[in-house]
């Protein structure tokens, strides 16, 4: 078993058998060369992984009990956070941050209509993403048959691997989210070329798809906006727990080669030129993994500073990450700029993670509009 | 015997409340922030002999000491007797002894109960506690900071006396301070580490000269001793002669904070420095004054979660909590200049110019006098990181030019530098 990336410094005997479990089942299902094949254009078994992760509890701890769901600890974001930060470390596929949103949205203010979907989305039966930002442009008419739905999402994490999409679009009663079942009549999903090749991106085109009313997610208007504010923090988190994981795994990497490669007679992490740099990003690790631990555990307390500290996760993680992947690189040297090295993969990963669901510099605009509204 | 000898923790809860109640101010509300140590300030000598006082009334009430052996003046008690008394104490206002209060007793004294002779403890931890003998360090030479094994401040043998003879520099405090703890080279003849003796030298004994240092943030709080032929005796020492290094690690413990390190306390909003800034130059509406705002606030709550995260790592693992300790200092040492930085740009013009010395203008520009401090003093971020690097993550050492060879070698060598190793 690799050794997990360790988010949060003192686990709960429930959580460490998770994340134990979690990593053996990475590690014998998708290790990373695994990860490559499917890269370089093999086929991807999504229905038995997403299955088996669903045993495994990964889908159900931001899940009511009556769906199947339930945390392992008491906080269902730490608990996700654990997992997103052990799927990030092993460039795991899947929508998991965007699913675990839809889960927690749909157990929120999703109704017994949206029961059905539910129960599948935390068993693993079915995967769902959610399209956020200005990338997705949609409008909501009311039809003769329901809700007429127009629109395009420029791109969503695995949305050709799912069943449903969450999205945003305006509507005759404001701002509203509504679920959309990615099989209905009007509903064009295009396969995107991606800068991270270990999940796959897609846009959707979504040209007078009929809803029900019932795919609406919770009241439009205000409440909605309320609901989304929820969603922001929740994914920003688990965002940024990923990209800790695969900053962990970069940084791990470029520990043990500092170790073994020689020159000047020497190993080249005995110069201080090196040990320094890479001391730094140990603290910039460390950082990261202090900042998301204690943002996961306020949101799932519902705790007061819990919106500060998930922007402040996103915006610290989004740069920070790139900086260790630049010292890092740089560490490996010309070896780093090979395909079959893994530090790429971790570039590409880290590089998507700063960017899905705000970047840094939205999510800093948002931490001080945060600030301002409680003064 | 004390008044506090054999209380259960509930009832030593109530005599250090009832005490506090009688004789200390009470805090002011939400008055949680902890005091940097540039930003303490000289006190009028009365003010600070009525401090000392109030430390002798805490002692003679036995609340000094807590958990400190009872043959040397402490009370003996638990440690949960501690954390009862420091949760009642968050109420009032402590005996105020500036720098020296830190070092005395949270640097100074523990080391020395950890190395001294009972002989040495007897004499001089009762004085400790009852605030007559307040101990500032004489740890830095002129010629040595960071290489702290490499002081050539000396002590030699003559007779049954030691004479001491050079120089001490960034001593917080140690104008108000009555003995020094003194690194001295007692043996010039083996490698650095292994010629260093710790002694307890009398601030007012003949030979010794303080003065006190002008610093740019305009306070005078580090002084520089000078020592001609200073007299003192085997009674002074502090541990074993030529033994020092290892009283040195002690210390460089308390020192770099096994315990000041503190979990984060939930608070919402951006701290107080920041905020008055922003409103002070209209900030609000400046997109990229808020940037800079939000990139303070962004580092100020990931540092407070790194200490929540290094508080956990050093309980589960108390051997390496040393090594730990030094992400906070490196942290602290790499984000403060960054802050000053930030602030520096929010503040514009109004760091530079002010008609109120107490303007958040003028307050962001002391602050950027004050931002290396954390990234020198103590060792610098430098010695954290190699510290970082071979103690917590494995990287294989420098080679070392002053290691193996006598120390005398180590300085005649070193004016002759080729850089090749012989």
């Amino acid at each position: 078993m690799t050794a997990p990336v360790g988010l949060v410094s003192t686990l709960t005997d429930e959580q460490e058998m998770l994340v134990d479990a979690s990593v053996r089942f990475m590690d014998a299902t998708l290790p990373v060369a695994a990860i490559r094949a499917v890269a370089d254009g093999g086929p991807r078994d999504d229905t038995s992984y997403r299955a088996a992760a669903g045993e495994l509890g990964w889908f159900g701890f931001l899940g009511d009990e009556a769906a199947g769901g339930g945390s392992v600890s008491g906080n269902g974001v730490v608990d996700a956070a654990l997992i997103a930060a052990e799927l990030g470390a092993r460039l795991q596929p899947g929508p998991y941050a965007g699913h675990s949103v839809v889960v927690d949205a749909l157990t929120r203010v999703g109704g017994p209509s949206h029961a059905p979907a539910l129960a599948d989305l935390v068993s693993g039966a079915a995967w769902a993403t959610w399209a956020f930002g200005d990338d997705t442009s949609c409008a909501l008419g009311v039809s003769r048959d329901g809700l007429r739905l127009d629109g395009h999402v420029a791109l969503a994490v695995e949305v050709g691997s799912c069943s449903h999409v969450l999205l945003g679009a305006s509507g005759p009663d404001g701002f509203t989210q509504v679920l959309v079942p990615l099989d209905a009549p009007g509903v064009t999903v295009r396969p995107l070329e991606s800068f991270d090749v270990s999940r796959r991106w897609g846009a959707v085109d979504l040209d007078g798809v009929t809803l029900p009313s019932a795919a609406v997610v919770g009241a439009p208007g205000a409440a909605a906006g309320a609901q989304l504010l929820r969603q922001v923090h929740l994914a920003a988190v688990l965002a940024a727990a990923d990209a800790v994981g695969a900053m962990h795994a970069d940084f791990e990497t470029a520990l043990q080669y500092a170790k073994d490669r020689i020159a000047f007679g020497r190993p080249i992490g005995s110069f201080q030129a090196l040990k320094h740099v890479i001391a730094d990003v140990s603290l910039s690790v460390e950082m990261a993994k202090g900042i998301v631990a204690e943002a996961a555990r306020a949101l799932g307390e519902a705790a007061p500073d819990a919106a500060e500290l998930a922007h402040a996760a996103k915006s610290f993680v989004g740069e920070h990450s790139v900086d260790v992947m630049h010292q890092c690189f740089q560490v490996f040297g010309g070896i780093g700029f090979t395909w079959e090295h893994d530090q790429h993969l971790y570039l590409r990963r880290m590089s998507a993670d700063a960017a899905m669901f705000g970047g840094p510099g939205w999510h800093r605009q948002q931490l001080v509009a945060t600030v301002e509204a409680v003064r | 015997m004390s008044p506090t000898t054999g209380m259960t923790v509930d009832a030593f809860r109530t005599a250090a409340r009832s005490w506090m109640e009688a004789n200390l101010p009470r805090r002011a509300e939400g008055d949680t922030e902890v005091r940097k140590p540039w930003d303490i300030k000289d006190v009028p000598a009365e003010e600070f002999a009525a401090q000392r006082a109030l430390q002798k009334a805490m002692y003679e009430a036995g609340f000094a000491g807590v958990t400190w052996p009872e043959e040397y003046g402490g009370q003996g008690l638990s440690a949960d007797h501690q954390r009862a008394f420091d949760e009642v104490a968050l109420g009032f206002e402590q005996p105020d002894l500036g720098t020296l209060g830190g070092t005395t007793f949270h640097v100074c004294a523990p080391t020395m109960l950890a190395h001294g002779t009972p002989e040495f403890l007897s004499v001089h931890i009762p004085r400790i506690l009852a605030g007559d003998e307040l101990v500032a360090q004489f740890f830095s030479d002129p010629d040595a900071g960071s290489d702290l094994a490499g002081v050539r401040t000396q002590a030699v043998r003559d007779g049954d006396r030691w004479i001491l003879n050079g120089s001490k520099i960034w001593s917080s405090g140690a104008y108000n301070a009555d003995i020094g703890m003194c690194l001295a080279r007692t043996n010039w003849d083996v490698p650095k580490h292994r010629g260093l003796t710790w002694f307890a030298v009398p601030v007012r004994s003949r030979g010794v000269t303080m003065e006190r240092i002008r610093q740019i943030n305009g306070n005078e709080e580090f002084c520089q001793e000078f020592f001609d032929d200073v007299e003192l005796t085997d009674a002074d020492v502090i541990g074993t002669v030529n033994d020092g290094w290892t009283v040195t690690q002690t210390m460089l413990l308390f020192e770099r904070g096994g315990g000041g390190m503190r979990p984060a306390t939930p608070t919402v909003g951006m701290k107080p420095d920041v905020v008055a800034l922003m409103d002070s130059v209209g900030g609000w509406n400046d997109p990229a004054a808020r940037d800079a705002a939000a990139r303070v606030h962004v580092d100020d709550l990931v540092r407070a979660a790194l200490g929540t995260r290094i508080v956990a790592a050093m309980r589960t693992d108390p051997m390496r909590a040393a090594s730990y300790a030094s992400y906070g200092k490196l942290a602290s040492g790499v984000f403060d200049p960054l802050r000053a930085n930030h602030m520096m740009r929010i503040a514009g013009d109004s760091a530079i110019a002010w008609a109120d010395p107490d303007s958040p203008g003028a307050a962001a520009s002391l602050a950027l006098l004050n931002s290396r401090f954390m990234a020198i003093a103590g060792g610098t971020v430098q010695m954290q990181r190699n510290t970082i690097g071979e103690k917590v993550l494995g990287l294989p050492r420098e080679p070392s030019f002053d290691s193996g060879k006598p120390f005398r070698d180590v300085v005649r060598d070193a004016a002759n530098w080729s850089g090749k190793v012989s």
